[in-house]
């Protein structure tokens, strides 16, 4: 019998699994991460870090910077990238994004369709990254662990987050239908 | 009994979704579409948008992360 014909293997590698399944999994990881490091789980401060530690690669110096300027963020910097633990869970979701990809047997580089998506994606990713900062996380940091902690401000970014997709979803079909 | 191909190839979610919506409400009773498709949310969202709306569906992998989703207007 070949392997994409067993059930087991459409049932774990090849199908998707269900939301219900992924929520359950989303929030016994998250209570793991609160009980192991003392921190809900965030993704988009560790990318700032991660900018904060190359800028200072090639010369660069944020000690002066607000947002870095406290002594837990200067602790942090000078501990070094290995010693982050969202070092290892944002590395830890890409590989795994790429490894289920790939047991899927639908990993692809897909190809450009027009530089209208490079500049579309620059500009989404640029708006992200300043939005994530200034709101103190996206939807993992600021809705997920936000909400799970209690707090309001999660429920205002939930708001939020479907005005702008309902307003997204309209830019899209404006600009690349 | 027309055919017709979309090509979303290098398009993300919503946008074949919408294309095949738009498409299918240009076609007559009978025609068929097919939909190339090679992001796996909209592998999922397509037909089960057209089933909900009553065409017949019939999806594809023909290729690693690639997918042809037929559809046939009932109505």
């Amino acid at each position: 019998m070949a392997l994409k014909d067993n059930k087991f293997y459409k049932m774990w590698f090849k199908d998707a699994w269900p939301y219900l399944t992924g929520a359950v999994l989303l929030s016994l990881f998250q209570i793991v991460t609160l009980a192991s490091t003392g921190n809900p789980w965030g993704v988009s401060g560790v990318l700032a870090n991660w900018g904060a530690w190359l800028y200072q690669l090639v010369g660069g110096n944020v000690d002066k910077w607000y947002y870095f300027a406290s002594e837990g963020a200067q602790k942090t910097l000078d501990a070094g990238i290995l010693k982050h633990p969202g070092t290892y869970r944002n590395v830890g979701i890409i590989f795994g994004a790429f490894f289920a990809s790939l047991m899927a047997s639908q990993f692809k580089i897909k190809k450009l369709k027009s530089t209208k998506q490079i500049f579309a994606a620059i500009l989404g990713g640029l708006l992200m990254g300043y939005g994530a900062r200034i709101g103190f996380g996206c939807n993992i940091g600021a809705l997920f662990s936000g909400i799970a902690s209690f707090s309001v401000s999660g429920w205002v970014y939930a708001i939020f987050l479907f005005l702008g997709a309902w307003a997204g979803s309209k830019l899209l079909v404006k600009y690349f239908m | 009994m027309a055919e017709y191909e979309l090509d979303c190839l290098g398009e993300a979610c919503p946008l074949p979704l919408v294309k095949a919506e738009k498409k299918l409400k240009e076609m007559e009773v009978g025609d068929v579409v097919i939909v190339l498709i090679d992001h796996s949310c909209a592998m999922k969202n397509v037909p089960e948008w057209a089933r909900k709306e009553g065409h017949n569906v019939e999806i594809e992998e023909v290729d690693d992360g690639e997918w042809e989703c037929v559809i046939e207007k009932c109505k």
